[in-house]
């Protein structure tokens, strides 16, 4: 009983040993608040990813990629039919993009992805990364976000936006004879097919903000391989209808999407309408599939119908080092905080060594008074397990907060120093992101817990190990 | 009368560097139930280290000490935890009270170490209201809640006292209990453990370097460079 009732009186009145515990709370908050941001991040980036690649790609290793898609999606329909919810093929090819803007040139190296708009939306979140204008896309709420339907169609509104729309005028109405001869000539400005590109293809970020060098309306020119024996290029213009924004600087500053059967039809790989080659598939599974599982079984599949030909992925297989990359990080990063919490330990051991010190004579009370050496060893055992249990507590606690409250502290932060702690042009993120996994904080907590409780194994040994009159004469 | 505590041809020396330094060089001794003995020499006399040895607080390196016919120095460590929690009560002279605890807490300690949590929380009010009487005994009733740091030499003695009977002790071992104290509370210690000594017939064995102290006791013993010198006879 009196074990108890002592650790609770020595943590209450023993002021210094807690100041022990404050490295064990600071690597502990530390440490919950690293991992919950880096869970969010990569949690966040795993979302993005996703969000652009569908769950499964089945691609083929040639870029001219194969003309019979229906027989290949008939096949995986065949062979996983139960598991895959939508498929979408898609023409994927690198290239060049090339336009003016109030005579300023811009050339840029470019993704150049042909696709089924509607079908594409099935197989991802690609409908949900649309923005039909740049005000839209630089909103920082999601409510006011205007989304575009997934659609390569030239709107009227685009139309006004080229140069010449600002003559029109509203009030005479279309029957105006001036007002028609702009629109024939707008039409005849435009390039009959839409196109849909990356935000930063389209932006350039100049002083925290967003400048659209290619507005809705723009025509751009698209370079890109054309199918053939010897190695040519293929070229077509296309009017800018809006952006795509995925937050993934990657992919939204090489991506941009046009209508499949023009693409086709452009690499001479189509006729234009429905036939034409594909070079990718985009599989997306029912929920709950497991998805390396659904990838093996499908390339299986298709062996059959024509070996050494696909190489089907998992979106995570796509982006693996990325992902393996940001895991490394977050392990290494334990590792090292880890020792903080390590290094606190020795603090603990240092400052439980001088408390034995300094109740020796008290050791040797309990002793005349007939306390055994596995209680005075437990009394120091239980003290270092209450240090260890408020300073991971009160970490916990702290890390916790924090990570509710950064986005306000880094507000704050921003304030004070005048500087951006977080820049959300990097990621794109308006807010930091965080995820706290329960599983974590309590590896975290009951790490520093056994540290504590490890860092007083010695000085309680040589507590207990005192006799009582060894400790009596110590005045 | 019969012998309650005895001592056979104890020696003890102390460890210096790598000279041991003899203390006690055979002392033969034995004291009476309900007799109050005081021990009295020189500092360095070896009289402290022989109550540490009789109260079981240290090991003999040769010799034996015996209680109520039974050998205890050669029990194991657990039997002599048990035998200084239950059969012996210590009283020293820098009092040695807990400074975390208050008086109370520290009269009750020895309950405390004795019971388990659990029988200990059932069994709480008992020792409390006894705790309470030890400590109104003593004369320290409104002195329950002070921390020790908040008493005075004499309160911290008597609250000392206090918890050497709260085990409920055949044998009180006292270690110059009033060395640190002024006369006049140096009297009234002493009157308190002779009365204790009477109306309990507690067996008391008291080391001082005090002579009118130690006239007060029934016997004197002399210690002189670890031997006993014998020429006190009972007094009282």
């Amino acid at each position: 009983m009196y074990k108890w009732m002592l650790c609770w009186r020595y943590l209450r009145h023993r002021y210094i040993a807690l100041a022990s515990v404050i490295s064990v709370m600071l690597g502990v908050a530390t440490m919950i608040v690293v991992n919950s941001v880096m869970a969010g991040f990569s949690e966040k980036m795993r979302d993005r990813l996703h969000g652009v690649l569908a769950d499964v790609i089945v691609e083929s290793y040639d870029l001219d990629g194969f003309w019979n898609h229906q027989e290949v999606m008939a096949r995986i329909n065949e062979i996983a039919g139960e598991d895959v919810e939508a498929m979408a093929p898609t023409m994927e090819t690198f290239g060049l993009a090339k336009w003016t803007v109030n005579g300023h040139p811009f050339t840029r190296q470019v993704q150049i992805i042909g696709v089924q708009p509607t079908e594409r939306a099935k197989t991802g979140d690609f409908a949900e990364f649309l923005y039909a204008d740049a005000d839209a896309a630089n909103a920082k709420t999601p409510g006011e976000r205007v989304n575009m339907p997934a659609s390569f169609e030239i709107t009227e509104k685009v139309k006004r936006n080229r140069p010449a729309g600002r003559f029109l005028n509203e009030e005479k109405g279309p029957d105006d004879p001036f007002d028609t001869l702009i629109r024939a000539q707008i039409d005849e400005e435009v390039a009959d097919h839409g196109a849909i590109i990356g935000f930063a293809v389209g932006h350039l970020h100049h002083e925290g903000k967003d400048v659209a060098v290619a507005p809705p309306g723009t025509k751009i020119g698209l370079v890109f391989p054309a199918s053939g024996a010897k190695p040519a290029p293929g070229y077509d213009d296309f009017t800018v209808v809006g952006y795509f924004k995925s937050g993934m600087s990657e992919y939204d500053s090489t991506h941009v999407y046009v209508p499949l059967e023009r693409l086709q039809a452009m690499r001479l790989l189509g006729d234009g309408k429905s036939k034409g080659a594909v070079n990718q598939i985009q599989v997306k599974a029912k929920a709950g599939v497991d998805l390396d599982e659904l990838a093996r079984k499908v390339q299986l599949g298709l062996e059959g119908l024509r070996p050494m030909f696909f190489k089907v992925s998992t979106w995570e297989q796509k982006q693996g080092p990325l992902l393996a990359a940001v895991a490394v990080e977050q392990s290494i990063l334990n590792i090292l905080l880890f020792f903080i919490i390590a290094v606190a330990g020795f603090g603990i051991l240092a400052i439980f060594s001088m408390i034995v010190v300094e109740k020796t004579r008290d050791i040797g009370i309990l002793k005349a008074l007939g306390a055994s050496t596995s209680g005075v060893r437990q009394i120091f055992l239980g003290y270092g397990l209450a240090l260890g249990i408020v300073g991971s507590g009160v970490g916990m606690i702290g890390g916790l907060l924090f990570v509710w409250k950064i986005n306000e502290i880094e507000d704050w932060l921003s304030k004070v120093t005048h500087r951006k702690v977080f820049d959300d042009a990097i990621y794109y993120f308006d807010k930091i992101p965080t995820l706290v996994e329960p599983f974590t904080v309590m590896w975290i907590v009951g790490g520093a817990l056994i540290i504590a409780v490890v860092a007083s194994i010695w000085p309680a040994h040589r507590a207990s190990k005192l006799r009582p009159v060894q400790a009596l004469r110590f005045e | 009368m019969t012998v309650h505590l005895s001592a056979v041809g104890l020696e003890k020396s102390y460890r210096k560097g790598r000279t041991g330094v003899p203390v006690l060089h055979g002392v033969d001794l034995q004291v009476e139930r309900g007799e109050l003995v005081a021990v009295i020499g020189q500092s360095g006399s070896g009289k402290s280290t022989l109550l540490h040895l009789l109260g079981l607080l240290d090991t003999p390196d040769t010799g034996e000490v015996w209680l109520d016919g039974d050998r205890i120095d050669n029990l194991r460590e657990r039997k002599r935890d048990d035998l200084r929690n239950r059969t012996f009560g210590f009283i020293f002279q820098f009092y040695h009270l807990l400074p975390e605890l208050s008086a109370l807490e520290n009269v009750m300690l020895p309950h405390m170490i004795r019971l388990k949590a659990w029988s200990y929380l059932k069994q709480r009010k008992a020792i409390r209201s006894r705790a309470t009487e030890l400590l109104e005994r003593v004369g320290l009733g409104h002195r329950l809640t002070h921390k020790p740091n908040e008493l005075s030499g004499g309160e911290m003695q008597r609250t000392a006292i206090a918890r050497a009977l709260a085990g409920g002790p055949e044998i009180l071992l006292a270690d110059e209990p009033t060395g640190n104290l002024d006369s006049g509370s140096g009297q009234g210690v002493l009157e308190l453990l002779r009365d204790l000594n009477r109306e309990r017939g507690l067996t008391m064995m008291m080391v001082t370097h005090d002579q009118t102290i130690a006239q007060q006791a029934d016997r004197i013993v002399r210690l002189a460079e670890g031997r006993i010198d014998e020429w006190a006879a009972a007094i009282a």
